[in-house]
């Protein structure tokens, strides 16, 4: 009779975990307006999965009317499979603090680019070097037979690189690069993934964006999320700040990925609690802290020349001295 | 045929694996239910019967492949896998498409070996086992991963099974046969935070730090109820086992008692004083990061004072608003 009354109790328990579990997802979904990935462009299908189908016929016809020649600015959001973000995660992680790249691929949904997975390049990006992506043509076009013929149809849609420790944004060199894929290979994405960030801040870094072409101006945006910038990079990022534009990003995954990350939620949630921030970002800290004190001695010098101007201090060091919310 | 591995090989899964399977397997499912609903939809529009178009679901098909990782000492860690073609008449795996994809993995990923293959299914099967014999040359002991793909929401496990393949005897003819492996899921801290974002679809983009800081103390939270709940179960079971419910198990007596040796570790003089070290940096770092935004908030409010106050503006200064 205890035994039974304890057992009883132990499922309750577990179906009260299991309750108090959902429950809580369904309010952070809510909250979050996240919306469950209905069919992609049919009308009414309610198949979490009709997005992995592959339209040739609607690709080649989206392909045909080019609705991205007319307007700069016609896409706005990017979906990234599971999948995919975690091959770019997993990949720029292991570059260490070297910048990875690869390549995206997906497909165009209206105004939505959807990348459906990623595979990496075997070439070691370094900020200087314009035409990376030449030497790998003959790895991609090899990868993608293979990929054709093992039943992944999707095209090529994008490029992904790592800014390791630096941020999420484009640099001069990945600016030109980027414009020169607008103009030959449209559909074209760029992301940027910074896996130091990702793991010192607990949740991914991760950018997607677009150029504008040259000699455009863009409507006046409102000021996206701030971001910290080591010093040595500031100008780079400041020059080219306006000429692309981030978009979007959400995130889907197949009813058997769902099912399966479930599932796996009970297998590592000890290293969600073994995984000790603090130690794991030690040298990440020590150079932000360094970078810091270097901002703030520009800063002062600065203000030690202007001490006879103006009172009011220039965008950049107010730009620094709002980076300590932190 | 799959009794329990004694060959004492740990494996470790990373979960990139089990999400290229699934992704694969839900391709493939997704191209043949649209293949299959056109044609069915055609049928039907030719005359066919409404029966047939409603249960033209094909069943569900096998996709293969192969996975690769690095295979140290007695520890195989499996990090990543890809597709391969497969044959269904021959029942063998393209060998030579095979070959070309190694390549390429290779030139990305110099460390890893290709370990083994995996594919879709309920069980291991006799017809793998001639796929698993030609995989042989490439690696002596290959791993047989499958993924059960049919969503099942009572059971509680990773549907996800290793096989390894052993001589046994059997009626006097060695006979290579399939054996179920123990695996452990391994996952690097990066692997993890897009797992966990993907899991739960925490909000990517800013929010407030406030409902970031919400996010962790959720997984946190629940990190620390499914420990309390696995203890719970533990202790049920050495209650019953006392009481003589069950009969005892001494192996499972020896693990526990060995779990709470080590509990003890946190209360030695060395690791206080590391953990406060370590403690009072951060504070410390903290404090910094207050003080230089208080300095911040000082300095502009003396930039919105001389705003105002203006002492060299025509009204002579000092001029207050009434």
């Amino acid at each position: 009779m205890q035994r039974q009354r304890e057992r009883h109790s132990e499922t309750a328990q577990r179906g009260w975990m299991e309750s108090s579990a959902s429950i809580a997802r369904q309010t952070w979904e809510l909250e979050n307006n996240i919306v469950s990935t209905d069919g992609g462009g049919g009308g009414g299908r309610e198949d979490p999965d009709a997005i992995y189908w592959y339209d040739e016929a609607a690709q080649a016809r989206a392909h045909q009317e080019k609705p991205w020649e007319g307007d700069p600015h016609y896409f706005r959001r990017v979906r990234v499979s599971a999948l995919a973000l975690l091959k770019m995660v997993a990949h720029a992680r292991s570059g260490g603090n070297i910048e990875v790249m690869g390549l995206m691929q997906g497909k165009t949904d209206g105004d939505a680019i959807v990348v459906m997975d990623a595979f990496a390049l075997p070439v070691e990006g370094t900020e200087t070097r314009v035409n990376a992506q030449a030497d790998a043509y003959e790895y991609m076009v090899d990868y993608s037979q293979t990929n054709k013929q093992a039943g992944r149809l999707e095209n090529v849609v994008g490029w992904y690189h790592s800014h390791p420790g630096y941020g999420c944004w484009l640099s001069g060199i990945d600016v030109s690069t980027q414009m020169l894929n607008q103009q030959f290979q449209e559909p074209f994405l760029a992301v940027v993934i910074d896996p130091t960030r990702t793991v010192s801040a607990g949740k991914v870094e991760i950018g997607a964006f677009r150029t504008y072409p040259q000699g455009y101006k863009p409507p006046d945006e409102p000021v996206s999320e701030y971001q910290t910038i080591p010093l040595n990079k500031i100008e780079d990022f400041g020059v080219h700040c306006k000429q692309y534009y981030a978009l979007d990003i959400t995130y889907f995954k197949s009813s058997l990925d769902s099912h399966l990350l479930d599932l796996l939620w009970n297998k590592y949630w000890v290293n969600t609690l073994s995984s000790s921030p603090l130690l794991g970002n030690r040298d990440y800290v020590a150079g932000q802290i360094s970078d810091l004190a270097e901002k703030l001695e520009q800063a002062e010098n600065q203000m030690a020349h202007s001490r006879l101007g103006t009172f009011l201090m220039p965008s950049q060091r107010k730009k620094e001295r709002s980076r300590m919310r932190e | 045929m799959a009794s329990s591995s004694s060959s004492g090989l740990t494996f470790k899964l990373h979960p990139l694996v089990i999400l290229n399977i699934s992704d694969h397997h839900t391709r493939v499912k997704a191209q043949n239910q649209h293949l299959s609903s056109a044609s069915a939809s055609s049928a039907a529009a030719n005359g066919g019967d409404a029966a047939t178009a409603a249960a033209a679901l094909p069943p569900l098909p096998r996709v293969f492949g192969c996975v690769i990782g690095v295979q140290r000492g007695r520890t195989v860690e499996i990090f990543n896998s890809f597709e391969l073609l497969y044959d269904p008449h021959s029942h063998t795996l393209d060998r030579c498409f095979l070959e070309k994809k190694q390549e390429l993995y290779k030139k990305v990923f110099p460390n890893y070996y290709i370990l083994g293959w995996y594919s879709t299914g309920t069980d291991a099967q006799e017809s793998d086992m001639q796929i698993h014999r030609a995989l042989m040359d490439i690696n002596e002991s290959p791993v047989y991963v499958v993924l059960n793909p049919s969503i099942n929401h009572s059971q509680k496990d990773l549907p996800v099974t290793i096989y390894e393949s052993e001589l046994h005897v059997i009626d006097g003819i060695p006979q290579l046969i399939f054996v179920r492996a123990n695996y452990t899921i391994e996952t690097v801290e990066a692997e993890r935070i897009s797992v966990d974002h993907v899991a739960h679809l925490k909000p990517s983009d800013g929010g407030s730090a406030a409902t970031q800081l919400a996010a962790h103390l959720t997984s946190i939270h629940s990190a620390i109820k499914m420990l309390n709940s696995r203890i719970k179960i533990v202790h049920q079971h050495l209650l019953a086992m006392q009481r003589g419910e069950i009969p005892c198990d001494n192996s499972l007596l020896r693990q526990v008692s060995s779990l709470l040796r080590r509990l003890p570790a946190m209360e030695s003089e060395k690791f206080q004083d590391e953990f406060l070290t370590e403690f009072n940096d951060t504070l410390l770092m903290t404090y910094l990061a207050m003080l230089t935004n208080c300095s911040s908030t000082m300095s502009e409010l003396v930039d919105k004072f001389n705003v105002t106050y203006d002492r060299h503006s025509r009204r002579g200064g000092r001029t207050a608003f009434i």
